[in-house]
């Protein structure tokens, strides 16, 4: 394996080791009320597994995360830690906060590795739940469901369940064989996983009532990228970041990065295009974003990662047009956003990571309220829809957020979907 | 003034260059390893404990206890006397004296029987020992008369040094064993069989504990183990004890201490010293850093005496011993309330739950502010609160209180004095340090 491409399969940060992950955690004060515990979207109870593994009791560390956050090792991963437990930290105020998001791997690795399972299976009794959608807010639904004793069946367009875990975010960061384990792991509960089925199209909603589903959940995210509309567009070469990841993470990194790559746009999305071009071997690597560094949306430490990595920035400046020749794009000619200077970028790979939106065939599954864009539900309440069997969290109700916000949207949705079928039971 | 204080001494009537010597042990096991010590600044050695018979030693041996990040706290071995032949000490004992005669070499010895202590004594002197050390204090050597059984027998104590005495003409330093409840009586049993000082400790009775997977005690020799020698810094207090009681027992009066167990810096070298010892060993932390530390503890201790204004490292010896009482004498007429500096608490309320769970229930916490409050009402002045606080300086020792001035029991509050015992610096030190 080449040196670049082992960098883009091989995880960016190190692994605790026991000794190394209960030095770091008796530097925590072990605080009276745990801000950051406080702060954990998810409430993964991070002053409560810290503390576990000062006192040696590492699989107890792994049970508090497990109980809370059934994608513990995902979240260890992606978490925005320095916006969320880490900033809440209060050792910030001694010298610098405790590394968190690595001592919650060190505890699920430790789970995986001592082959021990914090979580047990419980029976499933109840009514039987469809799950729309495999990425992280349907896993923590589905699983927070099994946990309460439904049945549960998640149906996935793709033909791998992960949603944006398997098909978007680089292996540097989340390697496969963790969402791998995860998705075991939610299996394991009594889930039941059904890829290559993309209900409206191959099911309807009407067909799985019938089947005896009793409620609904819809955790399809924001699958499609958003689209440039300036001349050029539609050349060779010009790739939508959700395709360039999709191609790439699924095949280890078998695939066509283009030598002279520019990705246009500054979000997470975009880092991780712009890490996958460079791991796997393009030449030059340009990430062009309309308006500052400091304004740009990506998470600052992945941004230091990746201009670490030899790729380009160019700030306040907008595509204005893509250049062909033969019918394959050539260069980037872009215009100053904040003043009237230009650039011409040599191209033969153009990514477009401007954001994503939701699937197009979305609103034709059921009669939910729809703003344009999203589903109306409010995601921190209830997961609720307008219509009483139907329930939806994740990107598609907030706009696209994070993992771990994902993960706690599950949670509510789960006790939401079990009261309201409680509820039903009983009439 | 001078920066630096110089370290010599005289120990038994050999002028030192400095009190660090490498203690009777695996660190002072050869030729070449004294060597390498005594290139590396040390005043002396006591090479590891020569007998006429050669152990069989089992493997692991070694085993300790961690704390954190903190390997080492304390230390197991169940090494016993030197595995070298007999002949090959002797060489070894004559060519560090002949390479080394400005260094002072003490040499351990250990015998079966009262001819054989007497033997050992003259064969050694014979190769070149300034000093003698009778060890009488190994704790995994079990065979009868032998090992720290001896230390705890004042007959046997009193036979073997005579037996020594007999074989040499040079000082006798008994080294006892702390598995005992007193030091002074066999230290008092040496002396009087003729005994010219006294070393200590020798390791302590130990199990440092038990694996989990094979039900034993650590470390596992083909599934079984024995109770054996802790040493390192876990056992300096209990050292610092027996050798306080030592330098201030009546009938021990001016005989020298060698203060052995968990030295590892400067200042724990300096607490031995200001303990009433004149020379300093140690082994622990040499196994664990090498013996490149005594760089470290000469410098630091040199730099030190000087700034406390020390001219010579004599006048150190003992300045501890008049401030050491009884618990009966302890003044308690006052308190000193904790002090919080709010503006440097990061709000982590770990003095909140120590008072609480393990005090006097006498910090508030404001959780809207995240901050803690002290209840003078109900603050005893124990200061847990300022030894479990994280942050350098936050809670310090603040207002003094004399108790029973007022008749309505509050106390009168007094300005912080200087001439109380416990000053501000002490305070800081002994937390932060």
């Amino acid at each position: 394996m080449s040196e670049a491409k082992d960098k883009y399969l091989k995880e960016a940060v190190a692994p605790y080791t026991p000794l190394t992950a209960m030095e770091e955690a008796s530097r925590c004060l072990l605080c009276h009320d745990a801000p950051c515990s406080r702060d954990c979207p998810a409430a993964t109870d991070p002053g409560s597994f810290i503390r576990a593994i000062r006192f040696r009791n590492f699989k107890g560390a792994a049970e508090i995360i497990r109980k809370n956050n059934i994608l513990g090792g995902v979240c260890a991963r992606v978490c925005p830690y320095e916006r969320l437990c880490e900033e809440a930290c209060s050792r910030t105020g001694i010298d610098i906060p405790i590394e968190i998001g690595r001592l919650q791997r060190f505890a699920t690795d430790y789970e995986s590795a001592t082959k021990f399972k914090a979580l047990d299976p419980v029976p499933a009794t109840k009514e039987k739940v469809a799950v729309i959608g495999s990425g992280p807010a349907s896993l923590s639904t589905a699983a927070n469901l099994a946990l309460l004793g439904y049945k549960v069946t998640v149906f996935e367009a793709k033909a791998k369940p992960g949603g944006v875990l398997t098909y978007g975010i680089v292996p540097s960061r989340l390697p496969q064989y963790v969402v791998d384990e995860e998705i075991q792991y939610v299996k394991d509960l009594g889930v039941e996983i059904r890829c290559n089925i993309k209900v409206g199209r191959d099911i309807t909603i009407e067909k799985l009532k019938e089947e005896g589903y009793k409620a609904f959940f819809i955790g399809t995210g924001l699958q499609s990228s958003k689209t440039l509309n300036i001349p050029g567009a539609d050349l060779k070469g010009v790739i939508s970041a959700l395709d360039y990841l999709a191609a790439a993470k699924p095949t280890n990194g078998n695939c066509e990065v283009g030598n002279y790559v520019v990705v246009i746009g500054g979000g997470d999305v975009a880092m991780d295009c712009a890490t996958t071009a460079k791991h796997l071997g393009a030449k030059k690597v340009t990430v062009l974003y309309r308006r500052t560094r400091e304004e740009m949306p990506a998470y600052p430490p992945e941004v230091k990662h990746v201009e670490a990595e030899g790729v380009n920035f160019i700030y306040t400046f907008a595509p204005e047009e893509f250049l062909g020749k033969d019918g394959r794009v050539v260069a980037v000619k872009g215009k100053g956003t904040r003043d009237e200077s230009f650039v011409q970028l040599q191209a033969d790979t153009v990514v477009v990571a401007i954001g994503q939106q939701a699937d197009p065939d979305l609103p034709a599954l059921a009669n939910f309220k729809f703003d344009g864009k999203l589903i109306i539900s409010d995601e921190d309440k209830d997961c609720r829809t307008n219509l009483p069997y139907l329930f939806a969290a994740g990107d598609i109700v907030n706009g696209g957020k994070t993992v771990v916000k994902a993960v706690a949207a599950g949670k509510v949705a789960a006790k939401s979907i079990d009261e309201y079928l409680t509820k039903e039971r009983a009439k | 003034m001078a920066k630096y204080t110089d370290l010599s001494i005289n120990f038994l009537g050999f002028p030192c260059e400095n009190p660090f010597f490498l203690s009777s042990s695996p660190v002072a096991a050869t030729y070449e390893m004294c060597a390498k010590y005594l290139k590396n600044g040390g005043g002396g050695i006591v090479f590891k404990t020569v007998g006429t018979y050669i152990p069989d030693e089992c493997s692991p041996r070694f085993d300790y206890t961690r704390k954190e990040s903190t390997s080492f706290v304390g230390f197991k071995n169940m090494e016993q006397i030197s595995d070298h032949p007999y002949e090959q000490n002797l060489e070894w004992i004559h060519q560090l004296k002949k390479d080394f005669p400005q260094k002072c070499l003490i040499v351990s010895i250990m015998g079966m029987n009262e001819e054989d202590w007497t033997k050992l004594a003259r064969d050694v002197t014979a190769a070149g020992a300034d000093i003698l050390e009778c060890n009488f204090s190994c704790p995994q050597m079990t065979k009868e008369g032998m090992g720290s059984d001896v230390g705890a027998n004042l007959d046997l104590i009193t036979r073997f040094t005579k037996a020594t005495l007999a074989g040499t003409h040079l000082p006798v330093m008994p080294k006892m064993t702390p598995n005992i409840e007193k030091m002074e009586f066999p230290a008092r049993a040496a002396i009087k069989a003729g005994a010219h000082a006294i070393a200590a400790i020798n390791t302590i009775k130990s199990i440092t504990g038990i694996d989990l997977d094979y039900y034993t005690a650590l470390p596992v020799v083909n599934g079984k183990s024995s109770i054996s020698g802790y040493s390192g810094k876990a056992v300096k207090p209990i050292a610092l004890r027996f050798i306080a009681n030592m330098a201030m027992d009546p009938e021990l009066k001016g005989i020298p201490l060698s203060g052995i167990g968990g030295i590892e810096t400067w200042e724990d070298a300096a607490e031995f010293l200001a303990a009433g010892c004149s020379n300093l060993q140690f082994t622990t932390s040499i196994m664990q850093y090498g013996y490149r530390i005594v760089e470290d503890m000469i410098s630091g201790l040199s730099l030190y005496l000087a700034e406390k204004g020390f001219n010579k490292l004599d006048d150190f010896v003992g300045v501890a011993l008049p401030n050491i009482i009884p618990a009966d004498d302890v003044d308690r007429d006052f308190k000193i309330y904790p002090s919080i500096d709010l503006d440097k608490c990061v709000g982590c309320g770990r003095c909140y739950i120590s008072c609480f769970d393990g005090a006097h229930q006498a910090i508030q916490w404001d959780e809207e502010k995240r901050q803690p409050k002290v209840d003078e009402e109900k603050c005893v002045g124990c200061h847990l609160c300022l030894h479990v606080c994280p942050v350098y300086q936050c809670i310090t020792p603040g207002k003094v209180v004399f108790k029973g001035q007022d008749q309505f029991g509050l106390g009168s509050e007094a300005k912080y004095s200087e001439n109380l015992p416990n000053s501000r610096e002490i305070q800081f030190r002994k937390a932060h340090r």
